[in-house]
C-alpha cells in the first residue's frame, strides 16, 4: 500500500547527473527543447521537464535559462518532501516522517500531510495520523485518500459510525470504491460494541456429546441452535474488552443431549492484528440434557508479530474443568494448551497458517490423564469481497497416562480433524454461514475408531455500534 | 506505433524545419518503442513545436504511458476517433484511468477487431471489466463525485477535461431511473462545450 501511495505521489528523477554536451551546437533545438520544459514543468511534471531541460544544455550549453530551470528542479529533488518518500519507500517511517515535517514546516504541504499521515497510521500512532489526514483532507486532490485512511484509523479505534461514514465518502472515488465498500461494511460489524446472532441448522453423524473416552454408543442426530454474542471495547481494537455468550442446541432425536450454557471473558488487547499481545480470563458454564454438565475458568495469554511476510502467533490456556455430574466427575481437572503458528500470506486475499500444538489435561484418573501433539494447517481465502472460504485441518497424538483398568491396556489415539467453512456476506449485516466438521479418530481399543461428520448450516447477524 | 512509417514521413518532407519535426518524431516512437517513455514524451512535443502536429496523438499516448490519464485524454481531445485503432486504445485506457469508464467502453467498442488480435483481446477484457462496472445503477455519490471533478477541472481553466467529466456524469445519471442531477450536468456540459458533446466524450 505505501509503495502504491509513494508512486502516486511522485516519479523518480534525477535531474543533476551529469550533461554530455552534443558534437554541435544547436541553439535553435535546444530552445525547443526548453519550450518543451517549461510546459512540463508547468504541468508539475519535474521528470520530463529536467529530461527537456538536460537535452536543451547538451545541445547548447550556455543556455542559462535551462540551466537556472535545471537547478531548481535538482534542489526541488533534494527537498525534504522527496527524501520523505525515498524513507517511506524503504521502509524507514521514522525517517519518513521527519522529512515529511520538514516540508510542512516549509509551506502547507498536503501531499507531504497525506504521506506522514499514512506513516502514521502504519505505525499505529492514530493521533498523529488523524491530524495528518484531516489537513490532507482539505485538499481536493487527495480529499478521497485522505478519508479512506481516517476510516481506517476510525475502525482501529473502535468508532465504527464515523469509520462507515468516512468510508463511504471515500468510495465516492470509483479508484477506492472496491476497498471503501468493503471495510465499510466491516466497520457497520464493529465498533466499541457488536452483537451478533447466529441461527444454525446441523447434522451430526456422531451426536453423543461426552467427555473423550466414554464408551458411549454413536448415533445421528439433527439439531437447531442459536448463539449470542455480545463484545464491548470501549477503547477499541486496543484496550480491555468484555464478552458475553449465550448458546443452546436442541437435538431433534436426543433430548438428553440438548445442550446450552453462558459463557463471559474479560480481557485485554495491546496492539492490533499486524502485532499484538492478549491476555483474557473467561469463565463457561454449560448445561447438558437440562443437568448442569461443566464449569470452567480459563486462563489465556497470546501474542503475535510480524516477521518479514510471515506472523508469528503463541498463545498457551489454562482450563480449570469441573464436572459436577458423577458419570463425569472423573473427567474434572485441568485443560492445559500452548500452540505456535507462522503465517503467511497469500496475495491480498488468501492466508495460510502452519501450526504445531502440545496439549495436557490431567484429570481425577491417571488413565484418563493424556498429553497431546500435533501439527495443523488452515487456508483462508476470500474469493470474492463477500464470500470467504477456509480450510482447517489438525493432526493429533494423544497417548493416556496409565493402563485403563476397566479396558486393560494403555489408550493411544490418533484424531483427524478438518473443518471447512464458507462464508457468504448478503447484507451489510447479514452473513451465511456453512461448514463441515469431519474427524477421523484412531485409537489402539477398537471401540474407540470412530468417524464423525457434521454439516452445519447458519445465518449470522451482526451490528456493531 | 510504427518507425518505420515515421521515416518515411521524414524522407518526404521538404524544409529544414519538417526534417528537424520528423528527427525528433522518429526519435520519440524509437524512445517509445524502447519504453523510454518520459524521453518519448520530450521528443514528441519538440517535434510538435517545430511543425509536426501528427505529434501529439504520439504524445498523448505517451502520457497513458507514464500514467498521466487526465493530461492524456486532454491531449487526444482535438484528435479524431477511429482514425487509428491503436491510438484509439490508448485513448481508452486514458480514459480509464481516468475513470472515464463510459468514454473507455465507448472508444474500446470502436477498436473493435480492428487493432489485431492481442489488442482486441485487451480490448474485450477492459470491457468486460467496466461491463461488470457498469451493471448497478450508479449510486448518487458517484454522480457527485464526476460533478465535482468537472467542477473543479473548468476552474483550474481545463474545459476539455472538465467536459469528459460532465459527459461521464450526464452518461451515469442517464443510467438511473430518477435521473439524478442529470439537467445540472448536462447545462454544465453544455456551458463547457457550447454544443453539451465534446469531442472526446461524444
Amino acid at each position: 500500500m505505501i509503495a502504491i501511495l509513494a508512486s502516486m505521489l511522485v516519479a523518480t528523477v534525477d535531474p543533476c547527473a551529469p550533461i554530455e554536451p552534443a558534437a554541435v551546437r544547436d541553439p535553435g533545438g535546444a530552445a525547443a527543447y526548453r519550450k518543451v520544459g517549461d510546459e512540463e514543468r508547468a504541468a508539475g511534471s519535474p521528470e520530463t521537464a529536467a529530461m527537456a531541460y538536460r537535452s536543451a544544455l547538451a545541445r547548447d550549453p550556455s543556455d542559462a535559462a535551462s540551466r537556472r530551470a535545471l537547478h531548481e528542479l535538482c534542489r526541488e529533488a533534494g527537498g525534504a518532501f522527496l527524501r520523505g518518500i525515498a524513507r517511506m519507500d524503504a521502509g524507514d517511517l521514522r525517517g519518513a516522517i521527519a522529512a515529511f515535517r520538514e516540508a510542512r514546516a516549509e509551506a502547507p504541504d498536503p501531499s507531504a500531510a497525506l504521506a506522514q499521515g499514512v506513516c502514521h497510521y502504519e505505525l499505529s500512532e492514530d493521533g498523529e495520523a488523524r491530524a495528518a489526514l484531516r489537513e490532507a483532507a482539505a485538499a481536493p486532490a487527495h480529499r478521497e485518500a485522505a478519508q479512506f485512511y481516517l476510516g481506517l484509523v476510525a475502525l482501529r479505534d473502535g468508532d465504527s459510525g464515523e469509520a462507515a461514514r468516512l468510508l463511504d465518502s471515500a468510495a465516492a472515488n470509483p479508484g477506492f470504491a472496491p476497498a471503501a465498500s468493503d471495510l465499510a461494511r466491516l466497520a457497520r460489524r464493529s465498533g466499541k460494541l457488536v452483537f451478533s446472532l447466529l441461527a444454525e441448522s446441523g447434522w451430526d453423524s456422531n451426536a453423543q456429546l461426552a467427555p473423550g473416552g466414554t464408551p458411549i454408543s454413536t448415533a445421528s442426530d439433527g439439531s437447531l441452535g442459536a448463539t449470542a454474542t455480545g463484545l464491548f471495547r470501549p477503547r477499541g481494537e486496543s484496550g480491555p474488552y468484555l464478552r458475553g455468550t449465550g448458546l443452546y442446541r436442541g437435538q431433534a432425536r436426543f433430548g438428553d443431549l440438548d445442550f446450552g450454557g453462558v459463557s463471559g471473558a474479560a480481557g485485554w488487547q495491546v496492539g492490533h492484528a499486524d502485532r499484538g499481545l492478549l491476555g483474557e480470563y473467561n469463565y463457561d458454564y454449560r448445561l447438558l440434557g437440562g443437568s448442569s454438565f461443566v464449569s470452567a475458568h480459563r486462563l489465556l495469554v497470546g501474542g503475535w508479530i510480524p516477521a518479514g511476510l510471515l506472523t508469528l502467533a503463541a498463545s498457551y490456556f489454562a482450563r480449570f474443568e469441573s464436572y459436577p455430574a458423577a458419570l463425569y466427575a472423573p473427567f474434572s481437572g485441568t485443560l492445559q494448551r500452548t500452540e505456535g503458528t507462522v503465517a503467511l500470506r497469500l496475495g491480498r486475499s488468501g492466508r495460510l497458517a502452519l501450526g504445531y500444538h502440545l496439549a495436557r489435561d490431567g484429570v481425577e484418573r491417571s488413565e484418563l490423564s493424556w498429553t497431546e501433539h500435533g501439527p495443523g494447517a488452515e487456508l483462508r481465502v476470500a474469493l470474492t469481497p463477500r464470500l470467504q472460504l477456509g480450510i482447517n485441518t489438525t493432526v493429533s497424538l494423544r497417548d493416556y497416562d496409565a493402563v485403563d483398568p476397566n479396558l486393560g491396556l494403555k489408550r493411544s489415539d490418533t484424531y483427524l480433524d478438518a473443518v471447512a467453512l464458507m462464508e457468504l456476506d448478503i447484507g451489510d449485516r447479514f452473513t451465511m454461514r456453512f461448514s463441515l466438521d469431519g474427524r477421523k479418530a484412531f485409537s489402539n481399543d477398537a471401540p474407540f475408531d470412530y468417524v464423525r461428520i457434521a454439516p452445519t448450516l447458519g445465518l449470522a447477524y451482526i451490528i456493531g455500534m | 506505433m510504427h518507425v518505420g512509417g515515421l521515416l518515411l514521413v521524414l524522407a518526404v518532407m521538404s524544409s529544414p524545419g519538417e526534417k528537424s519535426a520528423g528527427v525528433h518524431l522518429a526519435a520519440g516512437a524509437l524512445a517509445f518503442r524502447e519504453a523510454r517513455y518520459a524521453e518519448a514524451l520530450v521528443e514528441f512535443r519538440v517535434a510538435r513545436g517545430l511543425g509536426a502536429s501528427d505529434a501529439d496523438p504520439y504524445a498523448a499516448a505517451t502520457l497513458v504511458k507514464l500514467g498521466r490519464a487526465e493530461e492524456a485524454v486532454e491531449a487526444f481531445a482535438p484528435t479524431e476517433e477511429g482514425r487509428d485503432a491503436l491510438l484509439d486504445y490508448y485513448r481508452s485506457i486514458a480514459c480509464y484511468e481516468a475513470r472515464l469508464y463510459l468514454c473507455a467502453d465507448r472508444l474500446l467498442a470502436l477498436v473493435g477487431a480492428r487493432s489485431g488480435p492481442r489488442i482486441a483481446e485487451e480490448a474485450a477484457k477492459a470491457r468486460a471489466a467496466i461491463a461488470s462496472e457498469l451493471t448497478k445503477e450508479p449510486p448518487q455519490p458517484t454522480i457527485d463525485w464526476y460533478l465535482t471533478r468537472c467542477g473543479e477541472r473548468r476552474d483550474a481553466g481545463r474545459a476539455a477535461l472538465a467536459a469528459t467529466f460532465c459527459q461521464e456524469a450526464v452518461g451515469l445519471s442517464e443510467r438511473r431511473a430518477d435521473r439524478y442531477r442529470l439537467s445540472e450536468a448536462a447545462t454544465q456540459l453544455s456551458r463547457l462545450t457550447g454544443s453539451g458533446r465534446t469531442g472526446v466524450a461524444r
